[in-house]
């Protein structure tokens, strides 16, 4: 009986461990890295992740792993050892979260029309047709700022010849197929009533 | 007229090589190249010309065909899997789109990475212990109580807590501080505070502060010579400026006075 309870002690501790190595870290890249957290809760680590997972989900997070390259049907634990943990929110937010979080909303629909751009040719373009195509509705100045801002915080990446990609931030925060989906189910705005009977 | 028809075909080969490179780093459509023909090309050439120069030549070209197919099946399958979604279809509907639109459609698709920005008390407690832990850089400071044990030896050894009536000591600092300034109105700092033995000079320090605190005296420094005056005040004065600055005092080394003391 005493042996279960220090065993469930030592298993909340590792979580809570694991909880602090994977919502703080200093390095510019959230997250940790699987053998960093090998090196810390032991060999059972996914195990704790796991458990970590279920305690988390309960207030609209999740833990989401990474890897390096896209594995086939079955990741090995060498595969797990290099992927990046971090924690996300397992529920999209909604437009009035994102601008109470600060972003305002032609940044967000900048990013989205950037993204969803660079989605369809298969993941890069140009810098310049992105900014032919973002000029009909937003500033010129606008949108070179966005971009620069999104490739900063890891949404993008400048690449050779001017091409612009999708940034590590966007493999892990952004649903691709969702996105894709959401855009090609906008529907444009009617006009007006009242502009109809002026004309 | 031999050597004119290899120089062509070296080009027509380098302008396919550079073709298959282009669409590889731009990432254009790669079924606007007509893989079948450039092949046809290929074998004419390899047919005329049996020189080791075309036959490397060749080969590169024959590998830079190759991975075009095998972006032409990438291709195929990134459409497949993004449901036959053409860009030109997404410019349309981003053209046609509000921006309000535009942004509910990435909240839709979008779980923010959650991390946080400040240190948990478990952390900082870490931190802590691990300075603690660290060994001193410069070897004079070596002598410095590290140690918690250490530091309430000193402190034991001064009396600082025990039978000590604080209040009697500030009010003796405070009339040591305006007989040692007399009509000059100021005296210099390390003159009241200098004693035998470390700990002394320690405790007099210590009391000092209060006496600045209470407002019946201030400190002066002056910021090129270092040199810190202590101004005492007959009666308690409201201090209008509140600083405060670090004084150092290394272990075993008394601090002589810099100026004269006065009375």
């Amino acid at each position: 009986m005493e042996e279960k309870r220090d065993e469930v002690e030592r298993a909340g501790k590792k979580i809570a461990i694991a909880a602090s190595m994977l919502l703080f870290s200093s390095h510019r890249l959230p997250g940790v890295r699987g053998w960093e957290l090998r090196r810390r809760l032991g060999k059972d680590y996914l195990k704790i992740i796991d458990a970590l997972n279920n305690k988390l989900n309960s207030i609209g997070l999740r833990v989401k792993i990474m890897f390096d390259q896209p594995s086939g049907e079955q990741s090995s634990q060498d595969d797990f050892d290099k992927a990046r943990f971090f924690v996300t929110l397992s529920e999209p937010l909604t437009v009035a979260d994102i601008v109470a979080a600060g972003w305002s909303i032609e940044d967000v629909a900048i990013l989205a029309a950037v993204l969803s751009y660079i989605f369809t040719k298969g993941g890069k373009a140009g810098e310049k047709e992105i900014m032919e195509l973002l000029e009909v509705k937003f500033p010129r100045w606008k949108v070179e700022a966005a971009i620069e801002r999104f490739i900063r915080k890891g949404y993008l990446m400048r690449i050779e010849d001017n091409m612009i990609k999708v940034g590590w931030r966007t493999l892990a925060e952004v649903d691709e197929k969702e996105l894709l989906k959401a855009i090609m189910d906008i529907t444009p705005p009617q006009p007006k009533e009242d502009n109809k009977e002026n004309v | 007229m031999s050597h004119e028809r290899k120089m062509m075909n070296r080009e027509e080969l380098e302008r396919i090589i550079a073709l298959c490179e282009s669409i590889e780093k731009r990432g254009l459509d790669p079924f606007s190249v007509n893989v079948k023909e450039l092949l046809m090309k290929l074998r004419r050439i390899l047919e005329e010309q049996k020189d080791l120069d075309t036959i490397i030549l060749d080969a590169e070209t024959l590998y830079k065909i190759a991975v075009l197919i095998s972006l032409q099946q990438k291709w195929l399958k990134e459409r497949a899997s993004s449901l036959f979604i053409d860009s030109q279809l997404i410019s349309l509907k981003i053209t046609s789109a509000e921006p309000k639109q535009l942004a509910a459609a990435l909240a839709r698709s979008w779980r923010p990475i959650v991390r946080a920005e400040q240190l948990t008390p478990y952390r900082l407690r870490q931190g802590m212990e691990y300075f603690l832990m660290l060994p001193p850089r410069d070897r004079t400071y070596e002598k410095l109580p590290t140690a918690q044990e250490e530091a309430l030896r000193i402190l034991k050894g001064a009396e600082y807590a025990k039978d000590v009536v604080l209040e009697e000591e500030v009010r003796k600092m405070h009339e040591k501080c305006i007989m040692a300034a007399g009509s000059d109105g100021e005296v210099d700092y390390w003159s009241i505070v200098s004693a035998d033995t470390f700990e002394e000079t320690v405790w007099r320090a210590y009391v000092l502060s209060f006496v600045v605190s209470e407002g019946l005296a201030d400190i002066k420094k002056n910021p090129i010579t270092g040199e810190m005056k202590v101004v005492p005040y007959p009666s308690k004065r409201t201090r209008e400026k509140v600083a405060a600055f670090v004084i150092s005092l290394k272990s075993g080394e008394v601090p002589k006075a810099l100026g004269r003391e006065k009375g």
